[in-house]
């Protein structure tokens, strides 16, 4: 009986998703080549409504500058937008007395945290959010910042179709992202996971006189489930509440456990099969089967051993804990059903290894598109290894291009390591750690500690050990920093790429290196994990593999 | 001097081109580019900031009141807890739930089969019913989470809540020292 549910619940989970997945892939690809989807008659016309309000031309293609700044853009106002609200709540009108603002670094912090698609959390939303926040500024946040992330991911797309395609438009992009994709699917879940007992109110506390036993009781409440499908479908992993998914009302019971990570895994793995649809049958399915490998051997190494179960909820028990957990890691949601402190060592290393790698399968479009750069790099790798010019889909890949590439790869250990030593130079890491720094010495669990948090913000990502106790004005600031530059400057690059590609020529000749079949597969996984391998290992060798026999 | 005009010249280059990247920086500024990413804003904040969460709680309230409003259970029609939240349960006639801070979210309203029945021998002694009886009992409520989560999707568990709420129901008079039954024992929303 033990054996048989973790089967069943896999199977599920997996067959559910990887099916679902093939339908939103077919209709992503339909967004993406502007084709006929289904229903598009009436979501035509109210997508139409909303472009001439927002008063753009539809058929106009941008550059990839222009539309990397629109992106930026309009992602920067919700950014001071919401930073704004975070400082004023306790001003506005419906909010419950006594409930201040955020400290001005804890707003910056949540602010970059929340427009990233990181969800990193310094407060514990249950008690320093005002339900106006929670809708206006938290929810609101959670479909702007995956509707933004995709919007590139469909842009980076369109690059490889076919020469001078176009790279699309992103107010476009956002618009349809949002109107036809995310919000009637968090609609559905939403009301699916208030069936099974997530709240929906407008009141924020809940007060019991007497409990069976005579005790006074009270605990918060809110429009929980409006939130949580989005905080799953998006990626975003920000909890209503501080304990996240561990909390009954935002996951009350193993089935909804399952629900959460379905949704999770959908997006994600709907890119490489709009890809697939889009450029080429067999590179779309090679990139999605090494991304399942790659998921596959996270989920090895962390079912080794047994977590718990001090730290995990009952209702989940180890299983359970760790198919949530591994799944929204390596998504970077986020989102955790559970401390992370009850994990086992060997579940902490699969976790540092999804965030180092970012693309197996990785966060909406984000993930795919870091998915494209491993490509590259194993192809130019590859390329000289046999003495012949990289070239992808037939067209050559040029210095600039491997440049752009390396940087990205670059840009990930650089904003992790450097903060790590800073926080530790200063003493700023030993001053939130507390007690795991015995006297002089930190021990392995404290390091780990502190290398995840600027892991997770790097590769926003958003789980952490640290929660409320790292809010201070040092690791506000730092974390808040990593993670802008975490998102924005790949973003960057990545269209960057996109931009250099779609005015390349493509030549009628067979590829030098075929990018699809099992050889490539096996060549692009190991790449991967070899160059992650070779920049992180000396880290956490020194956390995680050290917490090993303790 | 030569080096140092080599380093002027690097600075001027390396000035130039970053004032060139932040003029066209700036170039992009104008009221075109700008009024459609405040408008869709404006739009998308109506649309999934109020309209989204409010429609969901009218729809919530009316056809899921009891889940949308915390899952409150009553006891002789009175509001006694969230059969979703632990509560605390301090007299030995009781099952007891986990420590606060033993599970992830501290409000862990379930305990696994093990631990609920290594509590059944105390209860007995304390309350005077039968061990058969409270394995029953226990064994009755593993079965129910076990329905209500598809049979394969949860590991078994108790909820310790209902469980007591049972203990309470059928054996009336050994509780009635610890269940408070005064009359005035109703349910506060707050904002």
């Amino acid at each position: 009986m033990t054996c048989v549910d973790p089967i069943v619940q896999t199977s599920v989970l997996f067959g559910g998703s990887i099916g679902m997945a093939i339908i939103f892939g077919l209709y992503i690809a339909r967004m993406i080549s502007y084709e006929m989807r289904p229903l598009e008659k009436p979501l035509a016309r109210v997508e139409k409504g909303f472009f001439r309000l927002v008063g753009i031309d539809v058929n106009r293609q941008m550059t990839w500058k222009e539309y990397l700044f629109a992106l930026v853009f309009t992602d920067g106002i919700v950014m001071v937008f919401i930073f704004i609200i975070f400082l004023i709540q306790g001003m506005l009108p419906t909010a419950t007395p006594g409930l201040k603002g955020l400290s001005i670094d804890l707003a910056f912090n949540t602010a970059a945290s929340f427009i990233t698609n990181t969800d990193l959390q310094h407060y514990a939303g249950d008690q320093q959010l005002s339900i106006l926040t929670q809708m206006i500024a938290i929810t609101f946040v959670m479909f702007v910042a995956p509707a933004s992330a995709m919007a590139a991911g469909f842009a980076f797309i369109r690059a490889f179709i076919r020469k001078n395609f176009g790279l699309g438009n992103f107010y476009v992009d956002f618009t349809r992202n949002i109107l036809t994709l995310l919000l009637p699917v968090s609609f559905v879940s939403s009301l699916f996971l208030i069936y099974m007992g997530v709240p929906q109110t407008l009141n924020s506390s809940v007060t019991i006189d007497k409990t069976l036993e005579g005790h006074n009781q009270s605990f918060t409440i809110g429009p929980v489930g409006s939130l949580e499908s989005i905080k799953m479908l998006g990626h975003n992993g920000g909890g209503f509440f501080g304990a996240n998914s561990a909390h009954p009302f935002e996951n009350p019971n193993g089935f909804t456990n399952i629900y959460e990570t379905f949704l999770i895994l959908i997006i994600p793995l709907a890119f490489p099969i709009a890809y697939a649809k889009l450029v080429g049958r067999g590179r779309g399915i090679a990139i999605l089967i090494a991304m399942l490998i790659g998921f596959g051997i996270m989920f090895a190494i962390a079912l080794t051993a047994q977590s718990g179960p001090k730290g995990l909820e009952t209702r989940f028990g180890s299983f359970g804990t760790l198919l949530f957990t591994i799944s929204s890691i390596a998504t970077n949601t986020g989102a955790t059903n559970s401390l992370l402190g009850g994990l086992s060592p060997n579940a902490v290393i699969s976790l540092f290894l999804g965030m180092f790698v970012q693309a197996i399968p990785g966060a909406a479009g984000v993930g795919m598109m870091t998915m494209i750069v491993y490509v590259l790099l194993t192809l130019f790798i590859v390329g000289l290894m046999v003495g012949k010019t990289p070239e992808y889909m037939s067209m050559k890949i040029s210095p600039k291009d491997i440049k752009l590439a390396v940087f990205i790869f670059l840009l990930h250990p650089t904003l992790i390591l450097i903060p790590t030593v800073t926080a530790f130079t200063t003493g700023n890491a030993q001053g939130v750690l507390g007690r795991e720094v015995q006297g002089q010495k930190i021990t392995p669990f404290g390091y780990t500690q502190a290398l995840y948090e600027y892991t997770s913000a790097a590769a926003n990502n958003g789980s952490d050990y640290l929660g409320t106790s790292a809010n201070t004005p040092f690791w506000n600031w730092s974390t808040g920093l990593v993670m802008l530059l975490g998102r924005f400057v790949p973003l960057g690059l990545m269209l960057g790429i996109a931009g250099s590609f779609t005015a390349k020529d493509r030549k009628e000749v067979i590829e030098p290196i075929k990018t699809e079949g099992p050889l490539f597969i096996s060549v692009l996984v190991i790449m991967t994990f070899l160059l992650t391998a070779l920049t992180f290992f000396p880290f956490i060798i020194i956390g995680p593999f050290s917490m090993l026999g303790s | 001097m030569k080096v140092e005009d080599n380093d002027d010249n690097m600075l001027r280059i390396a000035r130039g081109r970053t004032m060139k990247i932040l003029e066209k920086i700036q170039s992009q500024f104008t009221p075109n580019n700008i009024s459609p990413s405040i408008k869709v804003i404006i739009l998308m904040l109506i649309v999934t900031g109020i309209a989204y969460p409010l429609i969901l709680v009218a729809i919530g309230q009316n056809i899921f009141p009891f889940q949308s409003n915390g899952s409150i259970v009553t006891f002789n029609g009175k509001a006694i807890g969230s059969k979703l939240i632990a509560q605390e349960f301090n007299s030995p006639k009781f099952f007891h739930s986990r420590p606060a801070s033993d599970s992830a979210s501290g409000l862990d309203p379930h305990i696994t089969p093990t631990r609920a029945f290594s509590q059944i021998s105390n209860i007995s002694k304390a309350s005077g019913i039968p061990e058969n009886t409270l394995r029953t009992l226990v064994e009755l409520n593993i079965e129910r989470n076990k329905n209500s989560n598809l049979l394969a999707f949860a590991p078994d568990h108790v909820n310790v809540l209902e469980l007591n709420m049972e203990l309470v129901r059928q054996y009336n008079q050994v509780y009635s020292d610890v269940v408070q039954t005064s009359n005035n024992n109703t349910l506060h929303s707050g904002r």
